[in-house]
């Protein structure tokens, strides 16, 4: 693939990839431009190559995903709570239209699955090549992190009716 | 069949919010590529100082300057003279110094 198909590639994919650089970087907007930023680059200068072209996105997401985890591991902000299976307690208000609040909840790896499934309409499969584990274990994710935010916004929801 | 409307509404309205959102425009990147002609240059370089420094001359010694007669008493009383080439003097003595001590 030369630099035009490239970058065409990217262009095409770009607005997908800013909102997955931002989710994978807990929202932060400025983390999530510098990791594009350096992800555009190992694209450009050969350092990640793409074998198949129908799973450009699912290797974009990848190269962002890792890209953020280095990111965040360097500066010191990333906290891996991927083993975690329950969300934490939750003692502050949860406001039903603050998402993001909502989503950090979630552990790690639920939040990647939910996200890619539900936000990005990619499928199971798609997700597990993102994060490069089996489609069983991606399953799981999937299946507790659906039932970890359905709470979650079942909580979200009675506090917002009981504050009426 | 997975009852996920509240999922679906929850990230609808996610999407929603995300509209107003401003994404950066894509930057136009230019993999970092080294000049050809520096590494060449820094080896042409370094060749040469090899070449200058392999092929330096040797410095001459620079000529003799002073021309040092000594009078020294040898062996039986006798007086020898030598003579030196030196560039420089290590110690002077007034040949008419004698005078002030020997009268």
């Amino acid at each position: 693939m030369n630099r035009t198909q490239l970058d065409h590639l990217l262009k095409i994919h770009h607005r997908d990839a800013y909102l997955w650089a931002r989710q994978c970087c807990s929202f932060n907007d400025d983390l999530a431009k510098d990791v594009l930023q350096q992800v555009y680059l190992k694209i450009l200068e050969g350092k990640a190559t793409l074998n198949d072209e129908e799973k450009a996105k699912t290797w974009i997401f990848s190269i962002i995903r890792y890209t953020a985890i280095d990111h965040l591991r360097k500066t010191g902000k990333f906290i891996s709570i991927e083993d975690a299976e329950e969300i934490a307690d939750i003692e502050e208000e949860v406001d039903l239209t603050d998402y993001k609040a909502i989503i950090n909840l979630l552990p790690r790896m639920q939040q990647e699955v939910i996200l890619m499934v539900f936000y990005h309409q990619m499928t199971i499969e798609q997700s597990a090549e993102v994060l490069e584990i089996s489609l069983g274990t991606a399953r799981t994710h999937y299946d507790r992190g659906k039932k970890n935010l359905k709470k979650l916004i079942l909580i979200a929801q009675t506090k917002a009716e009981n504050g009426k | 069949m997975e009852n996920n409307d509240q999922l679906n509404w929850f990230f609808e309205q996610m999407k929603i919010k995300d509209e107003t959102l401003s994404i950066p425009p894509v930057r136009s990147q230019k993999p970092k590529k080294i000049n050809p002609w520096i590494p060449i240059g820094i080896a042409a370089s370094l060749t040469l100082i090899c070449i200058a420094v392999w092929f330096e001359k040797p410095i001459p010694d620079p000529p003799a300057e002073v021309i040092v007669i000594t009078l020294k008493q040898g062996k039986n009383h006798r007086q020898e003279i030598t003579i030196e080439e030196k560039t420089h003097l290590e110690t002077w003595e007034s040949s008419t110094s004698s005078l002030l001590t020997e009268y």
